[in-house]
């Protein structure tokens, strides 16, 4: 099994006005290809600040993050983006669709975005039918449930078959149904595509779902 | 529908709309000021052609459009007598403010020697003689002036049409050369002489042969003494620059503020686009081609009000505009660099957002 992600004494503090704030203090972990792996631990303890440090959308104030071979933290700024695009496809509590833009519109944009050799139909289309969103393509998001919208959001980051999804508390406003269905359907990911994902979660039910759960604290993975 | 480009022009089509008329007004501007000045200057010279004389005989300084009768009439018997002139006929022109904006022209002419040197006929009635008798081009007689009718050009004075000519010629109304010599109250002058060689392919040298003869007046080829009217007035030149300039900045500011509202009501997206991994480069892009887009629509709609209002202008005031190709390309130029220049610095700042805290935004 290969090594997908790699975080190496990861710390970072925030610098507000004159104080600084720890936010991570040492975090170490390596994820495999194919692993889903849940992160839990109250709220400011550092999970988000670990999800985007990973996902190259921070720089950390000490440590690595090694991402299918590639050192996100020694990569400039624009090459960072380059592997965001290449390797990484984000999941947020708050589905981050554009609005103006349609399932479909939204799904064409990412493709768009990620570049040559994005389109696999076969695939795209099997994630759709796994989604069970083919009948709400033409819809936009304002058009949709809330489940709905986070399906799409999920179907965005897998379609251009990143090398790990990176998942910020994606049923946190979600109702108990809606939620089950999402975790479901991030389960039936990691099952047949053997997608890689890392979920930030408050659920123990949808962290249950996961192979592994680390917990977290002040920073620190306890 | 996967264009962020178009979908967000529609999604807020008011401010696309304003956006569209801030760019549109500038290009209003730039066309109908050059096409007026060009129309003008266009009409002047259509109408010279029909004036068969090759060369046109003056004093210094006089200008193709200011009323001067400062030659003296005994030039016209000595140039006849000069080798190779045909005919030499005496004319004034006089300009007079006519309508809200315009200037308008009228001439004294020898009818006689003037039409038998052009190729200027009668098509109604008969030349002018008396001092309050003039003859009117067609153009002008459309406009509600049978013969026998009485017209108003200057003063207070009743003019009565007696005759209605064609071709158009120089001014749209002539009167006698006594006529407009007694107005000016300036007997045995005229403002210059046009001048009819027997070999057109002389022209030259007889024009050089009378300068030599008569030094001290200026002695010009019919094409040069009738000049563009932006030749003649020598600011209009730079009015334009200067008016081509505020078109291109009212665009670039107008546009400017569109995209930068619209990016701060899309930090967010913004912040999406960067999680999605799409480079500054692809994030300028996409701005530049709404500005572009938003741009476009101003030309075209700018280029459709020009037209409408050069029309309707022309309808009420007879100025007459003339939208050459020239024109229509700096005014696109000015409309699309104008509008692609305003929305960079917008542009360059989404691009160097930061894309957590762009994600975090309300
Ligand atoms: N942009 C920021 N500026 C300053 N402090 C921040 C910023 N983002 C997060 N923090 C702080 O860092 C700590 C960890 O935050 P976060 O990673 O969001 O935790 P979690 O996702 O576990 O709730 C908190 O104390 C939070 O206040
Ligand atoms: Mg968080």
């Amino acid at each position: 099994m290969a090594t997908i992600l790699k975080a190496e004494d990861l710390e970072k503090v925030y610098r507000v006005g004159k104080v600084d704030v720890p936010a991570l203090r040492g975090i170490t972990l390596t994820v495999q290809e194919g692993e889903f792996l849940a992160v839990m631990g109250p709220s400011g303890c550092g999970k988000s600040t670990m999800l985007h440090l990973m996902g190259g959308l921070l720089t950390p104030t000490k440590g690595r993050v090694i991402i299918d071979g590639e050192d996100l933290t020694a990569a400039s700024d624009a090459r960072r983006t380059d592997i965001r695009r290449r390797k990484i496809g984000f999941v947020f509590q708050r589905f981050n669709l554009f609005p103006t833009l349609t399932a479909e519109g939204n799904l064409r944009l990412a493709e768009r975005i990620h570049g040559n050799g994005a389109d696999d139909p076969d695939r795209r289309r099997e994630i759709l039918s796994m989604l069970k969103l083919e009948d709400k393509m033409h819809h936009k998001p304002l058009e949709l449930s809330g489940g709905e919208q986070q399906r799409v959001a999920l179907a965005r980051a897998v379609v251009n078959r990143p090398a790990i999804v990176l998942a910020d508390e994606p049923t946190g406003n979600l109702d108990t149904e809606s939620s089950a269905l999402v975790l479901k359907m991030f389960r039936e990911l990691n099952d047949r595509f053997n997608q890689t994902i890392i979920m930030i979660t408050h659920n123990p039910e949808a962290a249950a779902a996961c192979q592994r759960i680390i917990q977290m604290r002040d920073g620190h993975i306890v | 529908m996967d264009s962020l480009v178009i979908s967000n022009i529609r999604q807020r089509p008011l401010r696309s709309a304003i956006s569209v008329f801030g760019v549109a007004l500038g290009v209003t501007l730039v066309m109908l000021f050059t096409g007026l000045s060009r129309g003008m200057s266009d009409d002047l010279q259509r109408r010279s052609a029909n004036v068969r004389a090759e060369i046109v005989f003056t004093r210094p300084g006089s200008l193709a459009t200011s009323t001067t009768a400062n030659l003296s009439m005994k030039y016209v018997d000595l140039l006849k007598q000069i080798d190779g002139v045909e005919a030499a006929v005496p004319v004034i022109r006089h300009f007079y403010p006519s309508g809200p904006w315009g200037v308008d022209q009228v001439e004294g002419v020898d009818w006689d020697s003037f039409t038998r040197m052009s190729n200027i006929r009668l098509v109604q009635g008969r030349g002018p003689k008396a001092f309050d008798e003039v003859v009117i081009d067609e153009a002008k007689a459309s406009r509600n002036h049978p013969v026998g009718s009485s017209l108003k050009l200057f003063g207070d004075k009743d003019l009565r049409v007696v005759g209605i000519y064609a071709p158009e010629s120089g001014a749209r109304a002539k009167l006698s050369l006594e006529a407009m010599q007694d107005f000016l109250e300036a007997p045995g002058k005229c403002s210059y002489v046009l001048v009819k060689v027997t070999n057109p392919a002389e022209q030259v040298a007889i024009a050089r042969r009378i300068n030599e003869k008569y030094p001290g007046n200026t002695v010009q080829l019919t094409g040069d003494f009738f000049p563009s009217i932006e030749k003649s007035i020598p600011g209009l030149a730079i009015f334009m620059r200067v008016l081509v300039a505020l078109a291109a900045i009212v665009s670039a500011l107008v546009v400017m503020l569109a995209m930068h509202t619209t990016i701060t009501e899309r930090t967010r997206e913004i912040g999406i686009l960067k999680a999605m991994g799409a480079s500054r480069r692809y994030i300028i892009s996409e701005i530049e081609r709404e500005a572009l887009a938003i741009s476009f629509l101003g030309l075209l709609v700018g280029f459709a009000l020009a037209a409408l209002a050069g029309f309707f202008i022309h309808k009420a005031t007879g100025l007459i505009f003339e939208f050459g190709p020239w024109w229509v390309l700096t005014a696109a130029v000015i409309g699309l660099v104008g509008g692609a220049l305003g929305a960079l610095y917008p542009a360059a700042r989404a691009a160097n957002l930061d894309p957590v805290t762009a994600l975090a935004y309300e």
